[in-house]
């Protein structure tokens, strides 16, 4: 039996993904793998932030199932948990403060290592790809090559594209070596442009999406060192690799800035690639987040985990047409997010509908006329009716 | 709780760690086995009660070993050098000279991976560091793993040990909260196999100091002072200052004292990722 790993990537766009279509050789490592990948074109995150997608990625269900959130419900099965109890070595590897040991994401793990007991600075709130590689190589090299036989799940996180946007100068020099500006300027630039979510000025917003490339370049490299790892000891070829984002960034697509709780592309679309199994190629089947834990457990060959919402991606031709969903609250005006003002998205082939439940508005785009999201037909097409009814249920199911 | 609870908790306690003791000896020649020993109060609970089952059993004790990371407390150091007299202990203290040596001994300063020696150098690069220097710092990423995980691993290896007694309790941090009396580290790259007893796993905080107390076993000054935890001198803090240990509220504040809590942290870390 294989082992299974899960590569997630902070807010990683699909669309700076040189095998997704871009041109600008940020991700030339990740590329060079695709012979042997399946690589799903239109995968869907279950929510635009960390805290909305996660319970998606590790539990495959999600954000609002049990109203505010306050840390992760003791209802929700995580990934980590059904395959414990079937004698698979689990361990994780990130440093992300809102699936942290304190949050109660550390169930099920044999090793769990969130970083949270470490310093950092304000200009790099988090431990670096470096860092977690090396914990990674550790951990690998006592447990997971000891080579007794038993297959490991690992789980792996990097921060790095996450803001404040402050790349190293070989980073910088490797996408775009004429920016000159300082780690200084960066950094105010993130204070003083970012935070305020300003958009006015749009030399600044194109300053900052070189800068959120530059990341991208960075993690490229910790992504090839960690295939590097794999390899030399001796573990790739015995290893499924899921490679995936937790949600993307907006860079004045819909009048903002960061990863707010919008329902658009630039946030919800998330690259999916899985690496080592037994076939490769491109699906375009449409897929959301919350189909990983099953596709985990599937891998493992146990039987499927009945409280997950999402289905197996593998066997591709056993996957079912569905639709995906997605839902967050605003979490810029109030501590831990406000949940009277709740937002949800329910997709079906390139058809996306967007309801605001708190104030009523809804929103209906054709992705395939209008890839960029600014045309609402919600009052025009005939399919309105229909999906309206779909995504009316999924809203605010805490309080039934 | 009465004294004579307390009294009967404590030796249910040591009880349980003498039958991990004694199921050691039985699974491993004593000879084949070491025990690791900071000097702190754990770790000198813990040597205590094996040497109780050495000298219970008519065995000799097993080699004692002690790293010095470069930034000890000399109350530390004191305390390791009058204990082990008075125990007649030959205590091994081990030393990443090599590191020292291009540190020049002084915290702070730049290490060039270039003058390291081999091994150190392979060391580095396996745990994936990459940079041509590092700053000597005994609870850096490379400081740590070279000053400390090294030479534990060298150690084992030299020795040929097959089990190592470590200090750790399961209500230090909450990773440990699953862990088992007998861990088995399998070898590999740079990685000598061994297993590692957790003597104590069982022991709370206050268990720690209620045994202490009980039994009269000695601890390090600076617990007198307020110190909880005793790590490097650069980045241990004491709790309340003047206020000894065992009368801190050790049920309500974190033991590594002069942390933040989790929570606090996790806020922090929130806040500078631009949220809130």
């Amino acid at each position: 039996m294989r082992n299974v790993i899960l590569l997630t990537i902070d807010a990683l766009r699909k669309d700076v993904i040189g095998c997704y279509g871009n041109e600008n050789e940020l991700t030339p490592f990740i590329d060079s793998l695709q012979s042997q990948c399946i690589r799903f074109t239109k995968g869907q995150a279950s929510g635009p932030y960390t805290q909305a997608s996660f319970p998606g990625i590790l539990t495959s269900s999600y954000y609002l199932e049990y109203g505010k959130p306050k840390g992760l419900s003791p209802h929700r099965t995580l990934v980590s948990e059904p395959l414990k109890q079937a004698g698979i070595i689990t361990a994780a590897f990130h440093s992300n403060p809102y699936i942290c040991d304190f949050l109660g994401w550390n169930r099920g793990w044999d090793f769990f290592y969130d970083s949270m007991e470490e310093e950092v600075s304000p200009r790099m709130p988090y431990m670096k790809g470096t860092v977690i590689n090396a914990k990674v190589t550790e951990w690998l090299s006592s447990y997971g090559a000891a080579g007794d036989g038993n297959p490991f799940f690992l789980w792996l996180h990097y921060m790095d594209i996450h803001e404040p946007y402050v790349p190293e100068r070989k980073y910088v020099d490797m996408v775009d070596s004429s920016i000159a500006i300082s780690q200084d300027e960066m950094y105010s630039l993130f204070e003083n442009t970012l935070l305020k979510r300003d958009v006015a000025d749009p030399e600044k917003v194109t300053l900052l999406k070189k800068l959120y490339d530059m990341h991208v370049r960075e993690v490229d490299t910790y992504v090839q060192d960690f295939f590097n790892t794999l390899e030399r000891l001796g573990i790739l070829k015995d290893s499924v690799v899921i490679m995936t984002s937790d949600h993307g960034d907006e860079f004045n697509e819909h009048g903002g800035l960061s990863h707010d709780d919008k329902m658009y592309s630039e946030l919800i679309d998330m690259p999916l690639i899985i690496y080592g199994g037994d076939r490769s190629g491109i699906c375009d089947t449409l897929v959301s987040n919350v189909d990983i834990p099953p596709t985990i457990v599937h891998l493992f060959g146990l039987d499927p985990v009945k409280k997950f919402e999402g289905h197996s991606l593998l066997p591709l031709d056993g996957y079912p047409e569905k639709g995906c969903f997605g839902e967050a609250i605003d979490q810029r005006g109030q501590r831990g997010g406000d949940i009277e003002k709740d937002s949800y998205f329910y997709r079906e082939k390139d058809l996306k509908i967007i309801c605001h439940a708190g104030v009523d508005r809804w929103e209906l785009y054709d992705l395939n006329q209008d890839p960029d999201e600014v045309n609402n037909i919600i009052n025009t097409s005939p399919a309105a009716e229909k999906l309206r009814s779909k995504l009316k249920p999924r809203m605010r199911r805490w309080l039934s | 709780m009465t004294g004579q609870e307390k009294e009967r908790k404590c030796a249910e306690l040591v009880g349980k760690s003498k039958e991990v003791i004694r199921e050691t000896f039985r699974k491993f020649n004593p000879l084949d086995t070491a025990i690791t020993w900071t000097g702190g109060k754990d770790s000198t609970t813990n040597l205590w009660i094996i040497r109780q089952v050495c000298m219970e059993d008519n065995i000799d004790l097993p080699k004692v070993m002690t790293i010095d990371e470069g930034d000890a407390f000399p109350e530390i150091t004191d305390f390791l050098i009058k204990m082990s007299k008075k125990w007649n202990i030959d205590l091994e203290w081990l030393c990443n000279f090599d590191v020292l040596r291009n540190a020049m001994s002084h915290l702070g300063n730049t290490v060039k991976v270039k003058d390291l020696n081999k091994r150190n150098q392979a060391e580095l690069e396996r745990i994936g560091s990459k940079e041509d220097s590092f700053t000597f710092e005994a609870e850096s990423q490379q400081g740590n793993h070279l000053m400390k995980t090294v030479m534990f691993n060298q150690f084992v290896e030299d020795n040929s040990i097959k089990a190592m007694f470590m200090a750790l309790r399961r209500d230090e941090q909450a990773t440990r909260k699953h862990d088992e009396y007998f861990t088995k580290k399998e070898g590999g790259y740079l990685m000598p196999e061994h297993t590692r007893i957790s003597t104590i796993l069982h022991f709370t905080e206050r268990d720690i100091w209620n045994t202490t107390k009980s039994y009269n076993i000695p601890y390090c000054s600076l617990y007198e002072i307020g110190y909880r935890s005793l790590g490097a001198r650069t980045t241990s803090n004491p709790g309340e200052v003047g206020v000894p240990a065992w009368e801190q509220d050790i049920e309500h504040v974190p033991e590594r004292a002069g942390r933040r809590q989790d929570k606090e942290k996790a806020m922090e870390r929130m806040r500078q990722l631009g949220y809130m």
